[in-house]
């Protein structure tokens, strides 16, 4: 017997043709296959009972898998299903997600060869990873071997018969951390893109085989540096996936650790052991921080630090300012082990038999939106660090598509268990593999596994995102806006991404909520063990791992007079900011949150400056309603009673999709349609939100402000929108509170600024985004963090035109983070700006500058400044010489 | 006739619904040239042809079948002769309806039987309220024959307003963004046209007004 395979289609002549390219590759093998197609040999159409029927034709003991067309075809599937004669046939069907052509090609291919249901699903779908990964990857050479399907002169085999000749050939393993989840990775991504079927023995210890399209077999081999690996290869494409591989490995599995030098990170190090702080190390530790650990120092620390220069290895950069000290957390999602499971979402219980399908189904959605979120950090860290960090979560995708966890896993399903208990054991069973193994190094390769384990786990319980394993300092790869959003600095002293930057969401959510944090730390941080003692520096950009008790010492005084000045300060927040030379400033908060906004209001906020409102929007399936909005905004207004609280409307673009709004991948979606120009091309999202904004703006003082408006032309559609809004909740009248603005964050729209007089009743200077495309420095870039200073005098010189333009029209504000720079912030005003918006935890600080500074004095001597050659000049005109 | 869900009036019905999507199918067709694959009208009416035919073989039967096994008949015709997304939707909601009907005639179990239709779209397209799908009628229509039937309305009330509530429904989905089947693909594009199936739907509860059912 042999799995049995349907083929639905809509169309009879489409699964024809499918089924003849399927049959190429058979080379007269039996299968047992089935065409259910059309309604007829020309109308197009699905047909429930046909389906039915074809199932029941070639169904037997092994199972069927189906493969189908879209829309209707897996509609028609479903029902087919629950038709059946035998109820419990369906347990022993699989419909498969597999594109039809190249899935029934190889699922066609498989079942032929003996496979399993599961092995046959499994192949089904991983036709379509190669021809994505083939695509995907622009360095895959294409001359490397034949597509599926199409045989090469000389290797006339087709099928897979048992005696078939095999390919071999020995590679020496040369990368330093043997094969690790990358080189496994892209050793996968090849073998899944050949017609050939290859494995893997390690020569040097004797283990193995391994299959090369299973990640968690490939890491059981335990390949070190300069073993000896033994690859077999049979099938029609087996040479030329031998070639292929042996280039692979001659190119370090397309890893270029080979003859990196260990960087200043843990690698090596593990938390029992102290090592001296080398020279290069501490040389940037001392910048403009009181506390100093030099080379002179006879202390033992771990140090870490800031990247000096592009050629540099990167080190933890300052992202947000003040000191932490704790043990080291980490980031868990909430326990989901089998035996504590939470209800499933939608399960019924837990007892009496499963409905199969279902518990696949889940599992299957699960892993979907796990891949989703993967895409999304593989999208933003390779925009914000490069193509090489980013190749962790190929990597973890990888895992997830890993037969090696799905085939136990739905293998436990059909036997009637649940969906979250077969993977969590499934996963279990692969970290206990990893555990086995003698190289540290690939020993904790199972964290990958447990990690993609966690999170398709925490889809299956919606057991949600999780949290930080206690009090201390956060230790993570990097967070998503709404993990970092619900951080409470009561629990978490400070934070160390591993990756992220300065300007990634997490870490202007840290300085919002006055964490310290550090950024870039390198993925060695997330291997320190639990509890490990932590100092982050997020002033000078320094971690401090499992410092000497002097060490400690002088951090712990360093936090103390930061905390007493920062004391003094806060106790006169809720005073206006009146310069010395008598301009009253008002000093606003920037927040996305209720909270947030109960922080402002207690940290002297004169009102709220930037309501970020993507935090609503983002990690969600469908867009909020206008009532949701609503409630939400109103809280956040109620926070602030009687003081205007201004909300940016929806600012995102391609590098955040949002589920519900599908847009196509953008090359550069800094340049791409975001901000307003996503609105616009979105209006029932901007109509709600403004719908939203005008229910509450009947009650309280309230902004309404446009990101990324480049054209008065821009705004009027704008109007046009919010007119119609007007017209269907207030007849037609703008609420007496409520005012209209822009930001301004597009060099061309502060040049000519004087074009939005009359439409609006201020702006707002963004000044993080009005820098990067002024300097041409990509947002987060490490390399470039000197060049985006919104000190340059090109930037300030945009900054004046905007508020010559305003004087008399309309206010000009700043909400950038730079009007938190205590620097920065007096320039500001000076050139004519009358608010300033930072983060809550930044109130306090900022009101203290502004009642030190003389904006008359300074004005003064402004226009020298701007006559400088860039951002260090100006800092270094403005910095006041020492006592 | 009133108050009463016969056979014969659940057969009125159902050939007044194939009566009206056949005078209906250019424009059908025409709602889902603008948001899909244009086949929706000429699919239905090829579906509801060949129903008439299968409910004509039915009703020669003798004792002549009750409303629950004739609905069920009508729910297997369409799921082999629809084609598109309709067959499998439109088959399940009548499938499911004549399961739970089956010998009975009060307006309680029309509700319930609808009820279960409804739960059966749902099942099998697993949309939502705002979808932009047939559901944004349908949901409507048999929550308002459940509210009128409550209030002590009569069958036909309850019909009526069910009717209503389908063709509210049915043109609050113009400004809809598409989020299931083809149209989902178009995304912003689908905003400014009605959804066909809705469309179809609120014919279904016209049609309960322009046959006997109704009294």
């Amino acid at each position: 017997m042999s799995v049995g395979i349907v083929v639905v289609s809509h169309s009879r002549a489409l699964a024809g043709a499918a089924v003849d390219l399927a049959a190429q590759m058979l080379a007269g093998r039996d299968l047992r296959l089935a065409v259910a197609a059309g309604l007829d040999e020309t109308t197009l159409g699905t047909d429930a009972l046909q389906i039915k029927a074809a199932v029941e034709q070639v169904d037997g003991p092994d199972g069927v898998v189906v493969l189908m067309d879209l829309g209707s075809a897996v509609l028609s599937s479903e029902l087919a299903l629950d038709l059946l004669d035998d109820p419990t046939g369906r347990d022993r069907v699989t419909l498969s997600p597999a594109p039809i052509v190249e899935g029934l090609v190889a699922a066609a291919v498989a079942a032929a060869g003996g496979a399993s249901r599961a092995e046959v699903a499994a192949e089904a779908v991983a036709a379509l990873r190669a021809k994505r990964e083939h695509l995907g990857e622009p360095d895959t050479d294409p001359g490397s071997g034949p597509a599926p399907g199409e045989p090469s002169a000389g290797t006339e085999i087709t099928g897979r018969p048992p005696d078939e000749p095999a390919a071999h050939a020995e590679v020496t393993v040369e990368n330093r951390h043997g094969l690790h989840a990358r080189p496994v990775a892209r050793l996968v991504a090849l073998a899944r893109e050949h017609d050939a079927r290859l494995s893997l023995r390690n020569l040097t210890t004797g283990a193995g085989p391994a299959a090369a399209t299973s990640p968690t077999q490939l890491a059981t081999l335990g390949a070190q540096r300069g073993h000896r690996l033994q690859i077999e290869a049979t099938g029609p494409a087996a040479r030329q996936a031998l070639d292929a591989v042996i280039a692979l490995a001659h190119d370090g599995f397309g890893d270029d650790d080979r003859s990196a030098e260990p960087s200043a990170g843990l690698a090596s190090v593990t938390a029992n052991d102290s090592v001296s702080v080398t020279a290069n190390d501490s040389v940037s530790v001392t910048a403009n921080d009181s506390v100093s650990v030099t080379a002179n120092d006879s202390v033992s620390v771990t140090a870490i630090g800031k990247a000096n220069g592009l050629a540099a290895g990167r080190g933890p950069q300052a992202v947000s300012p003040g000191i932490g000290i704790g043990p080291a957390r980490f980031w868990r999602p909430a326990p989901t082990r089998d035996g504590a499971v939470p209800a499933p979402r939608n399960g019924t219980g837990v007892s009496g038999p499963r409905p199969v399908g279902a518990e696949l189904r889940r599992l299957h959605e699960a892993r979907d939106a796990v891949r989703r979120a993967l895409a999304g950090l593989a999208a933003s860290t390779q925009a914000e660090l490069g193509a090489a960090e980013a190749a962790i979560f190929a990597a973890h995708e990888a895992i997830l598509d890993d037969p090696a966890l799905i085939g136990p896993a739905e293998a436990e399903i059909r036997e009637g268990h649940s969906a979250q208990g077969s993977w969590a054991r499934a996963v279990d069973a692969a970290e206990r593999a990893y555990a086995a193994l003698a190289d540290p190094y690939l020993r904790e390769r199972g964290q990958d596994v447990r990690a993609v384990g966690d999170q398709v786990l925490a889809e299956l319980t919606g057991a949600g995102a999780g949290g930080p394993s206690g009090d201390g300092v956060l230790v993570v790869a990097d967070l998503t806006p709404a993990q970092a959003a619900g951080l409470n600095r009561e629990h978490v002293t400070a934070i160390v991404l591993a990756h992220g930057s300065a300007t990634s969401h997490a870490a202007i959510l840290a300085r919002s909520r006055g964490i310290p944090a550090v950024a870039g730390a390198g993925d060695d941080v997330l291997r320190l063990p639990e509890a490990t003692a932590l100092i982050v520096d997020g002033t000078a950009g320094l971690l401090l791992v499992d410092p000497a008790a002097d060490v400690l010492a002088r951090y712990r005084g360093a936090a103390a007079e930061e905390a007493e000045r920062a004391a003094a300060e806060r106790a006169r927040a809720g005073e206006p900011a009146v310069t010395r030379d008598g301009r009253r400033m008002h000093v606003e908060a920037n927040l996305g949150s209720v909270p947030d906004a109960l922080d402002a209001a207690r940290l002297g906020a004169d009102g709220a400056g930037l309501v970020r409102t993507e935090f609503l929007f983002l990690d969600r399936e469908t867009a909020p309603t206008v009532a949701e909005q609503e409630q939400l905004y109103r809280a956040i207004a109620e926070a602030l009673p009687g003081r205007r609280v201004t909300f940016r409307t929806l600012d995102v673009g391609g590098d955040k999709p949002l589920p519900y709004l599908p847009t196509p991948p953008e090359a550069n979606p800094f340049l791409g349609v975001r901000g307003v120009r996503l609105a616009l091309a979105a209006p029932h999202l901007l109509r709600d939100q403004l719908t939203a904004l005008v229910r509450v703006a009947r009650e309280h003082p309230l902004g309404i402000m446009v990101p990324m408006v480049s054209t008065p032309g821009e705004l009027r559609q704008v109007h046009a929108v919010l007119d119609q809004v007007l017209t269907a909740e207030t007849d037609g009248t703008r609420p007496p509170g409520l005012e209209l603005g822009v930001m301004i964050e597009v060099p061309a729209a502060a040049l000519k600024a004087a074009a939005f007089a009359g439409l609006v009743d201020f702006v707002s200077i963004g000044t993080n985004d009005l820098t990067q495309y002024t300097l041409a420095a990509e947002r987060g870039h490490p390399g470039l963090g000197a060049l985006a200073d919104a000190l340059d005098p090109g930037v300030l010189r945009l900054v004046e035109a905007v508020c010559r333009a305003g004087a008399g029209r309309f206010r000009v504000g700043v909400c950038g983070e730079a009007a938190a720079d205590p620097l920065a912030g007096p320039v500001f005003a000076a050139l004519g700006v009358t608010e300033l918006s930072v983060s809550p935890a930044a109130l306090p600080a900022v009101k203290a500058g502004l009642r030190a500074a003389d904006l008359t004095a300074l004005a003064d001597r402004l226009p020298a400044c701007l006559a400088l050659p860039d951002a260090a000049a100006v800092r270094a005109a403005l910095t006041p010489p020492p006592p | 006739m009133t108050n009463s869900v016969t056979g014969a009036a659940i057969d009125g019905w159902l050939r007044a619904f194939a009566r009206l999507v056949a005078e209906h199918e250019d424009e059908l067709t025409r709602l889902d040239a603008a948001i899909g694959d244009a086949d929706h009208g000429a699919n239905m009416n090829r579906g509801l042809t060949a129903a008439a035919v299968a409910l004509d073989e039915l009703a020669a039967g003798d004792p002549p079948p009750a409303a629950g096994p004739r609905l069920t008949k009508v729910g297997m015709t369409l799921i082999s002769t629809v084609g598109g997304a309709a067959g499998p939707l439109f088959g399940t909601f009548f499938l499911r309806m004549g399961n739970a009907l089956a010998e009975q005639e009060t307006p309680t179990a029309l509700a319930a039987a609808l009820r279960a239709g409804l739960a059966g779209v749902v099942q099998r397209g697993k949309a939502e309220a705002g979808d932009k799908t047939m559901y944004d009628a349908l949901a409507p229509a048999v929550a308002a024959v459940e509210t009128a039937l409550a209030a002590g309305g009569s069958l036909a009330d309850a019909l009526a307003a069910a009717s209503k509530a389908a063709e509210d429904g049915c043109a609050a989905t113009v400004p809809l963004v598409a989020r299931k089947g083809r149209a989902s693909y178009l995304g912003e594009r689908s905003v400014g046209h009605q959804d066909p199936g809705a469309t179809t739907v609120s014919l279904f509860f016209r049609a309960a007004l322009d046959s006997g059912v109704a009294g």
